[in-house]
């Protein structure tokens, strides 16, 4: 999972902090394992933009998958001195993390970058910047971690990310191909389509795809029954439709 | 830490204990000391200067010797090996091995007493101590008494790991003020050529490893070809060279080698 702030300046950012927090504590009510990559926040506690590796039981890509896209909150921001209503969005992108066997990735196609590359290394240097930078040259997908304080933990995490992004791309070529999935997977950044928007005076959540309204956005926030039953009634719907387009689409005898 | 924290103000001691730090660390203290801990793989070890600073291609030597167990099969592999390290620092090595090879046990030498109170006091923090030997011996001049120790209490190793001071004499004005005023400079001077520890381990190797055994080495990368030209003008010792494996630079960084026959 990857969360980003867009636009609404430090109010987006705070946003998707509480988001990310959200996402972290359905996980917990799932009983998933939560692991985050990589985390980068903004001055006032807010959030940039953080990746996760979400794993467990009970199909969690195919519960998170319709989190994908861009929600957004209209509310008057902590930062506001005016008592404004403001609009700002966070996108979340969601790629389903590929199994060892389903994506090879030969060594020989990555670049692996360091801080540590010119001069002798080793023993003649001592810094401290751990960042590692991986490019997959055949695809120019770039992946990058600096989260750990060791290197080669980076290069894993890096690597993690590396190939859920290469999945992904493989994966939305497949799926572009089939109209209802890509009316519900607004899975990547660059969408603008709004799926959900979280209105906080009037104390409601509706999502604009399945046109369904819940309220207490506090309750929802917490990541737990609010959330489930939200998505859960998104996969009924999308069953639904992908199965009405089925039958549709069965030639005439 | 939750987002919240950061709205709580900072106390004026939590102030003044920052600011001691960042003291610290204009005057050049390289940063692992300032916060006395840093990251080694999986392990956080506590760090006290001037013992040596685990370097991020040193992370990559364990996996190196992780990956020959994983696939190894060659004569003599036991399921509880016993490695030799020479010149632990803060022990990230051993400790290190110890911790993902969970029947090994570890001889762990280093000729400075502070660098053996600091692996001692890792290797409890992480719960190795009772599978680690650690022992102030400098291999330059205690070959002999290590050999005697080894032979008697150990029988023969399964391999050797190190990361042995491997900087050139020449090379030490190029060092950052981090390392020269802060690093003990017996864990990084190689003498002339960066290769006397590293020639005293392979004049040890023979006498103390099984038949087959490795040797382990980060080295500068002139080493391996400098190595290799040496071994070739000492069959006596009967290693063969087997590999140079690069780091994530694209260094040539580490050597393995092989006792090839009995003495």
């Amino acid at each position: 999972m990857e969360v980003t702030a867009g636009i609404g300046g430090q109010e987006a950012m705070l946003f998707t902090a509480e988001m990310f927090d959200m996402y972290q504590s359905y996980a917990s009510f799932k009983k998933w394992s939560f692991e985050i990559l990589e985390y980068y926040p903004s001055e006032l506690g807010g959030l940039r933009h953080a990746a996760a590796s979400i794993s467990g039981q009970h199909e969690v890509y195919k519960h998170l998958k319709y989190e994908g896209g861009v929600h957004r909150v209209q509310r008057v921001p902590k930062t506001e001195k005016q008592g404004r209503i403001h609009t700002s969005t966070m996108t979340v992108a969601i790629l389903p993390q590929p199994s060892e066997i389903d994506l090879t990735i030969n060594p020989k196609d990555l670049r692996i970058e360091t801080k540590r590359a010119s001069g002798a290394g080793g023993q003649h240097v001592n810094t401290t910047d751990s960042a590692v930078r991986i490019v997959h040259i055949p695809t120019g997908v770039v992946s990058e971690c600096q989260q750990e304080r060791s290197q080669i933990k980076n290069k894993e995490k890096a690597l993690k990310v590396l190939r859920a992004r290469l999945y992904s791309k493989k994966l939305e070529e497949e799926m572009n191909k089939r109209q209802s999935v890509r009316k519900m997977q607004v899975g990547t950044k660059g969408r603008s389509e709004k799926i959900r928007t979280y209105n906080f005076p009037q104390d409601r959540i509706t999502d604009h795809r399945v046109n369904k309204t819940v309220h207490d956005i506090k309750g929802f926030l917490l990541g737990e029954d609010l959330l489930d039953e939200m998505i859960q009634s998104i996969r009924e719907y999308t069953d639904h439709e992908m199965l009405k387009e089925l039958l549709e689409n069965i030639p005439a005898q | 830490m939750r987002s919240e924290q950061i709205f709580w103000p900072v106390s004026a001691d939590q102030k003044d204990r920052i600011w001691q730090l960042c003291k610290k660390r204009l005057q050049r203290m390289p940063i692992q000391y300032v916060i006395e801990e840093w990251d080694f793989r999986e392990l956080t070890l506590k760090m006290k200067p001037p013992v040596f600073i685990p370097r991020p291609e040193t992370e990559e030597l364990v996996n190196l010797v992780l990956e020959e167990f994983s696939q190894s099969s060659y004569p003599g592999k036991n399921p509880t090996s016993i490695f030799l390290e020479v010149g632990c620092g803060s022990g990230a090595l051993s400790i290190s091995l110890l911790h993902s090879l969970p029947q090994s046990h570890a001889v762990a030498i280093d000729k400075s007493v502070d660098a053996i109170k600091l692996s001692l006091e890792n290797a409890e923090r992480l719960n190795v101590h009772t599978r680690a030997e650690i022992l102030q011996l400098d291999i330059l001049t205690d070959a002999e008494e290590l050999l005697l120790l080894l032979t008697q209490k150990y029988g023969l190793l399964d391999f050797i790991i190190s990361n042995p001071p491997y900087v050139f004499q020449e090379d030490f004005i190029h060092l950052a003020a981090e390392i020269l005023n802060y690093e003990d400079h017996g864990a990084l001077n190689g003498g002339y050529d960066g290769m006397q520890v590293i020639k005293a381990i392979l004049c040890l190797a023979p006498h103390v490893l099984k038949d087959y055994g490795k040797i382990f080495l980060e080295v500068d990368p002139r080493h391996p070809d400098m190595i290799q030209e040496w071994l070739q003008v000492q069959p006596s010792l009967g290693l063969d060279y087997i590999a140079t494996i690069q780091d994530f630079c694209g260094k040539p960084r580490f050597c393995v080698l092989q006792k090839s026959m009995q003495m």
